[in-house]
């Protein structure tokens, strides 16, 4: 229960502050997208059973609220958070580069899907001018604030689940 | 002979010695006397006077510091009331500048009836330019309407909820805005990009267009009043077997920097989508 309050409560803050200051941080026409790296830092956690609930419910709730056509953001979070699960599994030992690895290919999934929706949606944009202005910046302002975003919720989760100490 | 018995001798004597004494004192006789008498005595004044205000200095100081940090923790407590006052004062200043530029373009615009509305988000997706203002249909705001600045045009409203409106910029890549080149007299069409910059479109080969022109609105389809201030042209480009010519905007406002817009509410939107034939 306490697991889905903070998970709920950090996306909502994340949701601020992206909304508020890190879509204004921009690198040529690239920003990061903190609640992407909060989700994919939070599937990263071994101990977390919810993220697919919490990125299927927020997901859905950006693409009512984004200008973004066709609920491309849900579908850009839930692609990112199944790359992460998927990695999970194969190098969960090293979550940090877990998280490096996530970040990278989870924001060009996202990325390349906004620019698919958009193309379909009738929207001038060329993949060349995407991939330079938006993607390029994008993943670099994400693998920036990776490190951040991961300590955060590694420790909100390390609070939630606190090692038991054998004896 | 009984006055002078041993008793008034003795008297008499010590009287004659201390006036005697007196005397020379007086007229300075005794002054060598005096300092070699006098000299240790105030040695010994002076080196426990030191010694009395050292011991006095050493016990009362402390105290002193202690009620010299305390008025620096209340002055210094007073200091940073004042700057926040001050910051409080800029920042009101500031808003009250941003207010007085809007009623003055409210004033030279007299035919559009405005809501005044705060910047309070952006988009999450890089790839769109949109804003989020913190008035919605409870205020009026509704879907289509016009934004403007002081400056000039910034957008229409795309999306619209009770409390908070969503305004897609002209910069947008999927915005289109019917322009006319006040001095080439000459319409055109307005387009963002994705990186937020924004061109002309659709301008007539033969068209002699200067850097500094400025660029209206036109009014043309309906979405936006005519002539609002849009921008000023930076170059016109022309390419080779091309129907039309493109030029470089400079947008009047600083979408990086807006924090304040109107919203035109008396302006109606004509929908003239059914009109125009499908591909």
């Amino acid at each position: 229960m306490i697991s889905h309050l903070v998970c709920m409560l950090s996306l909502v803050v994340f949701y601020i502050l992206q909304t508020t200051v890190f879509s204004q941080i921009t690198l040529i026409a690239g920003t990061a997208d903190l609640i992407l790296l909060f989700l994919i830092a939070w599937s990263l956690q071994e101990e977390v059973k919810n993220t697919w609930l919490w990125t299927a419910i927020f997901g859905g709730l950006i693409s009512v609220l984004s200008a973004m056509p066709f609920f491309s953001p849900l579908i850009g979070y839930l692609g990112a958070v199944g790359i992460s699960k998927l990695l999970q599994r194969r190098i969960w030992r090293i979550p940090i580069l877990a998280m490096f690895i996530v970040t990278l290919l989870g924001t060009i999934f996202q990325q390349a899907v906004y620019v698919i929706a958009l193309q379909v949606n009738g929207a001038p944009i060329s993949w060349a001018q995407s991939f330079d202005s938006v993607m390029l910046p994008s993943v670099l302002l994400n693998l920036i604030f990776a490190l951040p975003v991961f300590a955060i919720a590694n420790d909100l989760v390390g609070r939630i689940h606190p090692l038991e100490v054998e004896t | 002979m009984k006055f002078l018995n041993s008793k008034n001798v003795q008297t008499i004597v010590l009287i004659l010695v201390v006036s005697g004494l007196l005397f020379l004192a007086i007229s300075g006789y005794l002054t060598p006397v005096f300092n070699l008498t006098l000299n240790p005595l105030v040695s010994l004044q002076r080196w426990l006077s030191v010694r009395y205000l050292s011991a006095r200095d050493f016990l009362t100081t402390p105290r002193e510091v202690t009620d010299l940090r305390e008025q620096n923790a209340v002055l210094e407590l007073q200091v940073s009331q004042l700057q926040t006052q001050l910051i409080v004062m800029e920042e009101r200043l500031a808003e009250a500048q941003v207010c007085f530029a809007l009623l003055d373009f409210g004033r030279t615009n007299p035919q559009y009836d405005y809501i005044a509305a705060t910047v309070i988000g952006r988009e999450i997706s890089p790839f769109l330019q949109y804003i989020i203002i913190d008035k919605g249909t409870e205020d009026g705001v509704l879907y289509g309407m016009p934004v403007v600045t002081q400056q000039g045009l910034v957008g229409r409203v795309d999306a619209a909820i009770a409390a908070a409106a969503r305004v897609k910029l002209i910069t947008d890549s999927t915005s289109v805005v019917n322009v006319r080149l006040q001095t080439a007299d000459i319409e055109a069409q307005l387009q963002g990009s994705l990186t937020g910059d924004v061109f002309l479109d659709m301008i007539p080969l033969d068209a002699l267009i200067e850097p500094g022109d400025v660029v209206l609105t036109s009014g043309l389809g309906g979405n936006y009043p005519p002539n609002i201030f849009v921008g000023q042209v930076l170059s016109t480009q022309r390419r080779e077997n091309a129907l039309f010519q493109t030029a470089s905007i400079q947008p009047i406002v600083d979408f990086s920097s807006i924090n304040a817009v109107l919203v035109v509410n008396n302006f109606d939107a004509v929908d003239i989508s059914p009109l125009i034939p499908e591909q």
